[in-house]
């Protein structure tokens, strides 16, 4: 008689115990509360301060957002296990099969390829989340210190993290199926992590097409993510890029195949994981999903710029790592992209720090182009590029709404009970369940 | 007949591993596939398996080319030295052969019993000493619902008394009609077990039958010393 239980379920519930007793996932268990922990304390204690604890000047932190102020450093320990620590458990479940001959039994089932990696990467991000249980119990904490919670925002967050971890887990795999060794495979995953690095520096120093290609890196990502940030292309990439992660897998750990097909289907892959990102590029949807409206401008802005029609060009003479260049671009034009679509940005310059064209009589020049109307300014704030524009349009600027401003969530609350709960709860029941598993399973 | 292999050939880059194999099983019987170390078995099990991509050649059953999709439902294949799943207990290992490899639960037990597994069924596999790891490897492959089952080595790391545990129990499986097809690189091992024997020598076939087929087969390539031994019949015929 067979069993009732389809092969998928029996192969998610082998990865589950293959996952369980990997001692690297023990390890990124243990390392995560304390990463956890001190970020957490350290952010809740300067949010404390900032708001008004031991006598600093109340008021301060009306500006301050919780997602800005707590989430994003409490969760970056998530970005540094995503990193360093989860790419090693991923490569422990998709090369221990073959490693052990395990492969060469399961493959004469016949279940397809992906389907196995498919399992694999499941498990895989559940196994993250319980990993990502320290940091989300953080948020309960904070709740009890009388913190205000925004739920879209935090979900953002979370959602950045798992689309992390689902880059990392793709990538490890694949590199696990395409090597032979997992230390071959662990070297691979970090290198191609730290070659996205080396990408983001050189978008900071040159500027133009890798600046635009360094916005897809994971860090990049994350970053959008932990801004409460949720854009269609950078998501959509990330998708891409996983599931060309996860075929590439599968298509390299099938048995039985010419490394010829495989090379050529591995191309097939990377040929069309590139004219989707290609595609996604293009999508120009986003949502702001933080409390502060941090990555836009105040709605009444929103809706005057959504009447301008005519299509906007703006020249800025900054070199790529000019300061005034980093301001302009997160505090004006990121957001003014998101409003006005068919917006055109070109950035003029003739070196990448720009310290020996300060003296050219052009360069700070931001040029404003509406429908061939021109005017320049050397303002970057947020409210100097809207001004420009309005002037430009000719409509008259929106009258400010302080109901609409977000006025802040201060807290002036010490991070009590944080050190035990983070550096004595977390790890004794970590360790207390990975004592009792060991014990069942020997 | 079972199924018949024709033309089989597998090359390492310049080393021809499988060349020009061509040989056939019958439905019930127990095939050795004999031949010293390097010989190429190892490697014909696992191109018939699909592990392996061949070069050329085919397998037919009924007449019919079988791709490499088909041969699930024909044959099971287990490989020699490796230890599967080895943070696992035995025991799970065969309530996964059952459920996800489609293995016949009814079987269990007995296959259980007759490779004295029992007392193992809570160890890791990969705790196992290399001939209970055999025997759980064994135990696996019987378990498996294919017509024939190809193992490399059944009695490589058994002692004496094992080895004759484990042949009476293959023989059994084979009665029930299974066909067993192993690789026995031990000649004197084959001979007391299989009905039926191909003779692989650097990845060509030299003989294929029984040992009276076999020696009248060196007779007539012109071996006179061939007797009815088939350690002798081998030496003649490689």
């Amino acid at each position: 008689m067979r069993s009732p239980r389809p092969p998928f379920v029996w192969l998610l519930d082998k990865e589950c115990r293959e996952l369980v007793v990997s001692r690297s996932w023990w390890v990124l268990l243990i390392a995560m509360p304390p990463l956890v922990g001190v970020a957490f304390i350290s952010a809740v204690r300067t949010y404390a301060e900032v708001s008004g604890l031991n006598g600093t000047s109340a008021g301060v932190g009306e500006a301050l957002s919780p997602l800005i102020g707590v989430w994003a450093p409490a969760f970056s320990a998530c970005e540094l296990a995503a990193v360093f620590l989860l790419p090693f458990v991923a490569i422990r479940l998709v090369a221990g099969d073959r490693q052990s001959g395990a492969l060469k039994l399961e493959l004469q089932q016949g279940l397809s390829p992906l389907a196995r990696i498919a399992a694999k990467a499941l498990v895989l991000l559940a196994g993250w989340l319980v990993a990502m249980l320290p940091p989300l119990s953080a948020i309960l904490l904070w709740r009890l210190y009388g913190g205000s919670v925004y739920a879209p925002e935090l979900a953002t967050l979370t959602a950045g993290h798992m689309l992390n971890a689902g880059l990392t887990i793709a990538l490890a795999a694949a590199m696990s199926a395409l090597t032979e060794h997992p230390s071959t495979a662990a070297i691979l995953t970090l290198g191609v992590t730290v070659g996205t690095w080396i990408l983001n520096f050189i978008g900071a120093v040159q500027g133009g097409f890798w600046e635009r290609a360094a916005g897809y890196t994971p860090a990049a990502m994350v970053a959008e993510y932990q801004h409460g940030l949720l854009r269609l292309d950078t998501t959509l990439v990330a998708l891409v890029l996983i599931l060309a992660g996860l075929t590439v897998a599968a298509v390299w750990t099938r048995l039985g195949v010419q490394v010829r097909r495989r090379v050529y289907e591995s191309l097939g892959i990377g040929a069309l994981a590139a004219a989707g990102i290609f595609a996604c590029t293009f999508l120009n949807a986003s949502w702001d999903t933080s409390q502060s409206r941090g990555n836009s401008f105040p709605e009444a802005d929103e809706r005057a710029l959504a009447r301008i029609h005519t299509p906007l060009i703006v020249e800025v003479h900054l070199a790529p790592e000019d300061p005034r260049r980093v301001d302009l671009e997160h505090r004006a034009l990121s957001k003014l992209r998101r409003v006005m679509p068919h917006l055109q940005v070109r950035y003029v310059s003739a070196t990448s720090i720009g310290l020996f064209e300060q003296t050219g009589a052009g360069y700070g020049e931001i040029w404003y182009d509406l429908g061939g109307r021109r005017t320049m300014s050397r303002v970057t704030t947020a409210e100097g590029v809207l001004e420009t524009i309005y002037s430009l349009a000719g409509i008259a600027p929106p009258v400010e709404n302080d109901d609409e401003a977000f006025r802040g969530a201060p807290l002036a609350a010490p991070p009590k009970g944080a050190g035990t709960i983070f550096y004595g709860v977390w790890p004794g029941v970590i360790l207390a369940s990975g004592l009792l598993v060991r014990r069942r399973f020997k | 007949m079972l199924f018949e292999v024709h033309g089989l050939c597998k090359r390492f880059g310049e080393i021809r591993a499988l060349e020009d194999v061509s040989f056939h099983v019958r439905a019930g019987e127990v095939l050795g596939l004999i031949g010293p170390n390097g010989a190429g078995k190892s490697t014909l099990f696992e191109c018939l398996a699909g592990v392996l991509p061949c070069d050329s050649g085919t397998l037919r059953a009924q007449g019919q080319p079988v791709g490499t999709g088909g041969r699930r439902s024909l044959l099971f294949y287990v490989p020699d030295g490796i230890a599967p799943w080895p943070a696992q207990p035995v025991g799970w290992a065969l309530d996964f052969t059952i459920g996800f490899l489609g293995g016949r639960a009814a079987l269990r037990e007995q296959v259980i019993d007759q490779l004295d597994l029992r007392a193992l069924l809570p160890q890791p596999i990969g705790t196992l000493s290399k001939g209970q790891r055999k025997r759980a490897l064994l135990g696996i492959g019987l378990l498996t619902s294919q017509p024939a089952l190809l193992i490399d080595e059944p009695f490589e790391g058994l002692d004496l008394r094992q080895a004759r545990d484990i042949a009476s129990a293959l023989r059994s499986h084979a009665g029930r009609g299974r066909t067993l097809f192993l690789s026995i690189h031990q000649i004197a091992d084959a001979a007391r077990f299989c009905d039926r024997f191909v003779l692989l020598s650097s990845g060509r076939v030299c003989g294929e039958g029984t040992v009276p087929e076999l020696a009248a087969l060196a007779a007539a390539r012109g071996a006179a010393q061939a007797g009815p031994d088939l350690e002798e019949v081998f030496l003649a015929l490689t």
